[in-house]
C-alpha cells in the first residue's frame, strides 16, 4: 500500500453534511455495533481514534480527530460520550462535527477515560477496547488500565471493522462524491505538469487545487524514479516523466488515484503506461460479489510477469473508505503493517469499495496507474467515473 | 557545520549518554506521524522522516546503527536522505532483536502500540528502559544547523501571512483562506503545516476551516505553522476585511502590549512561567482575569521546533529556566467578550540574554478595507 506524508493537522474544510449523512445513519450503525457487543457479552466499548486512523471512531460518531486522539465510550445502552484530547474552548467546534451530545475535553484521555467509565458505573464491567489504528498512546492506555483494575478488558479491534466492509447507500454516495472531486482534481492538475518546473511547486499547485475544492485532507506522492512525499529535500525539477499518487479525504471518506504523465514521445514508456491501465482494468473486472482477492492477484501476477514483485511491494490494492487502507487487505505482510495478524475479507461482497493500482519500472522510470472502485452487483464501477 | 557532521555529533552524544546510563543498545521508534506535539526521535538522529507506520533505528553502543522500516519501497529514499548507511526492511528487525544483549533503552515508547512493545520486550527478554530523555535533553536547545532550518521556516511563515493579506477578500470561504496560506508556503518549500484560519464577526476559538463565507468586518485569525526539514515554526496574526468594529483595534492593542511584555519577560535564566505571568498581568489589569483561564485560555505559548517539551507550556507555574538556543512561541492569543478570539504570536529563539523573534511580520492589526 502507498503511504504519504501524514499531516500534523487535518486542516482542510471540516464540516458535517447533515443531509448526506443524517443522524439516522449513525443510529442504524450504533444498533448493529450493540448487537455485536451483546454477542460478545460486552457492557461497553472504548474506541480510540486519532487523525491518522479514525475509521472506527468516526463510523459511530462522525467525528474525526484533527490532531491528537480521542475516545468514544459506547455503553450497551444509554448515551455515547466523546472524550477528546482538545482544549475546552475547542468543544463547541468539535460538536459541529458529530451528533454525539456529550463531548468532553481532556488533557489525558487514558486517565479521564477511566473516570468516565467509573461515572457510568462500568468500573467492574466487561469492556471491549477498539484500537485498530494502533494509535492509543501506550502510557495513556496503561494509565487507564491501572485506574480500573477490576475491569475485564477484551481486545475488540475486529468488532466494528466487518460492519464497515460493505458500504451503505449513504456511504457510497459520499464515496462517489469524493471520487467525482478527485476526478476534477486530476483533470485540473494536467495544466500544472510541465517540464522544467520545480517538483514541490507542482505539488503546491495540486494541493491548492484540492483544498480549494474543500477536501478534508490530501496525500500526494510524486516522482520520476520513485514516489516521494513533498519536502525540503524535493529540490529537483520535473523532467519528461512524472508519476503521481493522490488520495483525498472528503466528507470523511478517502478515495485514491494514480497517474503517470509522459511528456515526451517515448513510445516504450507510453506503451508501458497503457499496459498498466489495461492491467488495472483487468484486475477491476474481477471485482464481482463472491470473487476472491486471490483472483485479482492472479490476474496481476499473470499480466505483470517479472514486474509482479515491484508492483506487489507497493501493494496491488486495498479496501478504502473511512480508512485509506482497510479490508479487503491483499497480503499478510500488508495486514501486519496495519496491525492485523492475517489478511482479511478475502471474498468480495457487493458494496465494498477498493483501490487498485499497478506500479512498475520501465527504463528506470516509474509507471503508475490506479483508481478506486465500487463492487456493484454486476461488477466494478469506477468511483472517479473513469 | 555540514549535515553529516551534525548527525555524527548527535549519535556521539547519544552514545555518551547511553554509556552513562549503562545502555548497550538504544531502540528509537517512530510511527510515521511527524508532529511538533511529540518529538520524532528517528528524524532527529537520521534526518529521515518516514511515511510508513513502522520505523526503528537500532543504535548499539559501539557497532554501526541500522534503520529498519516499512514499507520496503521507501528504503531507497531512506538511504539517500538519512545519514544511516545500513537501511533494511522492517521485518528483519525481529531477528536482529533476538541477538541483542545487555541493557536496552527505548525512545518513542509513547507512540508505540502495546502489541509491538510486548513483542519487543519478549524478544529482548527485558522491558526496555524509557530513554526518551536522552534525546530530548539533547534537543532542548537548538544549534546553528537547526536554526538555519528554523529561520527558513520563519521566512515561509511570514510569507504565509503576507499571502493572506494580499489575497483574503469578502466572499471567500474559510477553507479557501486556509488554501491561500498553505499554497504560498508549500510553493516556498514547506513540507507540512499546522494551520488554522478562521473568519467571523465574533470568533470563539481557532479551529480548522469550515465553509463559512467571509463578510465585511470579519476578523480573520490565523495560527500558521510551516515545517521545514522536520522543524516547525509558528506565527499567529489577525486581520480584518472591511471596516473593523471599533472595539477590535482597541482590544487588539491589549494583545500587542501583552506580546511586548511577554517578550521582555523572556530572559535567559528566567523561568518560562514569567512570560505567562507578564501576559496574564496585562489582561488582568484590563479587567479580563477570568478570560485568562479555561475554558477561554490556558497557555501563552509552548516549545516549538522538533517537539514542544522545552521549555514546555508557557503557563504561570512553569519553572523551567529559559536557556540559550531554546525555541518556542509566545502567543497572547485571547478571547475577549467584545471582540471574540484574537491572535498574535511569534516564534522566538533565546540568545545569551533574551528572546529574539524568528518570525518578523508586523504586530499591527492588518486592515484590508
Amino acid at each position: 500500500m502507498i503511504f504519504g506524508r501524514h499531516s500534523v493537522l487535518k486542516r482542510g474544510c471540516s464540516t458535517w453534511d447533515r443531509q448526506q449523512m443524517p443522524e439516522e445513519e449513525f443510529q442504524t450503525r450504533l444498533a448493529a455495533v450493540r448487537r455485536e457487543m451483546a454477542e460478545r457479552d460486552l457492557d461497553a466499548l472504548v474506541i480510540y481514534g486519532d487523525n491518522f486512523s479514525f475509521a472506527d471512531l468516526c463510523y459511530l460518531t462522525h467525528y474525526f480527530p484533527k490532531v491528537r486522539g480521542g475516545l468514544a465510550v459506547v455503553p450497551q445502552s444509554g448515551a455515547l460520550s466523546l472524550l477528546l484530547n482538545i482544549g475546552s474552548r475547542d468543544v463547541p467546534f468539535a460538536k459541529t462535527l458529530t451528533w454525539v451530545e456529550d463531548v468532553r475535553a481532556s488533557g489525558q484521555v487514558g486517565r479521564d477515560g477511566a473516570e468516565l467509565l467509573r461515572e457510568r458505573g462500568l468500573e467492574r464491567g466487561r469492556i471491549g477496547l477498539v484500537d485498530s489504528g494502533q494509535g492509543f498512546p501506550l502510557p495513556e492506555l496503561e494509565g487507564m488500565r491501572r485506574e480500573l483494575p477490576k475491569v475485564n478488558w477484551h481486545l475488540s479491534d475486529t468488532l466494528i471493522q466487518p460492519l464497515r466492509w460493505k458500504k451503505s447507500a449513504r456511504e457510497l454516495a459520499a464515496l462517489r462524491g469524493a471520487g467525482q472531486l478527485l476526478r476534477e482534481i486530476c483533470e485540473g492538475l494536467e495544466r500544472f505538469i510541465r517540464p522544467g518546473r520545480q517538483n514541490f511547486a507542482v505539488v503546491a499547485d495540486i494541493d491548492r487545487l484540492a483544498r480549494d475544492k474543500g477536501v478534508e485532507d490530501i496525500r500526494i506522492m510524486v516522482g520520476e524514479k520513485r514516489l516521494e512525499p513533498p519536502g525540503a529535500k524535493m529540490n529537483s525539477n520535473l523532467e519528461n516523466h512524472w508519476a503521481v499518487y493522490l488520495a483525498i479525504q472528503h466528507d470523511r471518506y478517502w478515495v485514491e488515484t494514480a497517474r503517470t504523465y509522459i511528456l515526451e514521445n517515448n513510445s516504450k514508456a507510453l506503451a508501458s503506461y497503457q499496459k498498466a491501465q489495461q492491467i488495472v482494468a483487468n484486475m477491476a473486472a474481477c471485482l464481482k460479489p463472491g470473487n476472491s482477492i486471490d483472483s485479482i492477484k492472479n490476474v496481476a501476477r499473470g499480466e505483470l510477469g517479472e514486474f509482479y514483485s515491484t508492483a506487489s511491494s507497493y501493494g496491488l490494492g486495498n479496501g478504502i473508505g473511512l480508512n485509506q487502507w482497510e479490508a479487503p487487505i491483499f497480503s499478510e505482510e500488508e495486514a501486519r503493517l496495519l496491525g492485523a495478524t492475517t489478511e482479511y475479507a478475502p471474498i468480495l461482497q457487493q458494496d465494498m469499495t477498493l483501490a487498485l493500482r499497478v506500479v512498475f519500472d520501465t527504463e528506470g522510470k516509474l509507471i503508475l496507474f490506479g483508481d478506486t472502485f465500487e463492487v456493484a452487483a454486476k461488477g466494478s464501477v469506477s468511483l472517479l467515473g473513469s | 557545520m555540514n549535515g553529516r557532521q551534525e548527525f555524527e555529533n548527535r549519535i556521539a552524544r547519544v552514545r555518551r549518554a547511553m554509556k552513562e546510563t549503562g545502555l548497550k543498545t538504544l531502540l528509537i521508534y517512530d510511527c510515521g506521524r511527524h508532529n511538533f506535539l511529540r518529538m520524532n526521535y528517528v528524524a532527529y538522529l537520521t534526518d529521515f522522516i518516514s511515511v510508513g507506520p513502522q520505523t526503528v533505528l537500532v543504535l548499539p553502543l559501539e557497532d554501526a546503527p541500522v534503520l529498519f522500516l516499512a514499507p520496503n519501497w521507501d528504503i531507497p529514499r531512506a538511504r539517500d536522505e538519512s545519514w544511516v548507511a545500513d537501511v533494511r526492511p522492517f521485518k528483519e528487525l525481529w531477528s536482529r532483536l533476538a541477538t541483542v544483549t545487555g541493557k536496552v533503552g527505548l525512545a518513542g515508547r509513547e507512540a508505540m502500540h502495546v502489541d509491538m512493545h510486548d513483542e519487543i520486550s519478549k524478544l529482548l527478554k527485558q522491558t526496555p528502559d524509557n530513554a526518551k530523555d536522552i534525546i530530548e535533553n539533547m534537543a532542548r536547545c537548538k544549534g546553528p544547523f537547526e536554526l538555519e532550518r528554523l529561520r527558513r521556516a520563519a521566512e515561509i511563515a511570514d510569507a504565509g501571512v503576507k499571502a493572506l493579506h494580499e489575497e483574503a477578500r469578502i466572499g471567500l470561504k474559510e477553507f479557501e483562506l486556509a488554501a491561500i496560506v498553505e499554497y504560498r508556503m508549500r510553493f516556498l518549500g514547506a513540507e507540512d503545516n499546522f494551520g488554522m484560519v478562521v473568519a467571523g464577526d465574533h470568533n470563539q476559538a481557532l479551529h480548522p476551516p469550515t465553509e463559512r463565507v467571509v463578510k465585511s468586518g470579519d476578523v480573520i485569525i490565523g495560527e500558521i505553522t510551516p515545517c521545514v526539514g522536520g522543524l516547525f515554526v509558528q506565527i499567529c496574526r489577525s486581520m480584518v476585511v472591511g471596516r473593523p468594529a471599533p472595539a477590535v483595534p482597541e482590544k487588539y492593542a491589549i494583545l500587542k502590549k501583552a506580546m511586548g511584555l511577554g517578550m521582555e519577560a523572556a530572559k535567559t535564566g528566567a523561568p518560562a512561567g514569567a512570560i505567562a505571568t507578564a501576559i496574564n498581568g496585562v489582561f488582568t489589569e484590563e479587567g479580563y482575569e477570568k478570560f485568562c483561564r479555561p475554558p477561554f485560555m490556558r497557555v501563552r505559548g509552548h516549545g516549538l521546533g522538533c517537539g514542544s517539551f522545552a521549555p514546555g507550556s508557557l503557563e504561570d507555574s512553569n519553572q523551567t529556566k529559559l536557556e540559550k538556543g531554546m525555541t518556542f512561541i509566545i502567543h497572547p492569543n485571547q478571547y475577549l467578550p467584545e471582540t471574540g478570539y484574537l491572535t498574535l504570536g511569534d516564534t522566538v529563539v533565546m540568545t545569551g540574554a533574551k528572546a529574539e523573534p524568528l518570525t518578523r511580520s508586523s504586530w499591527e492589526l492588518y486592515v484590508k478595507d
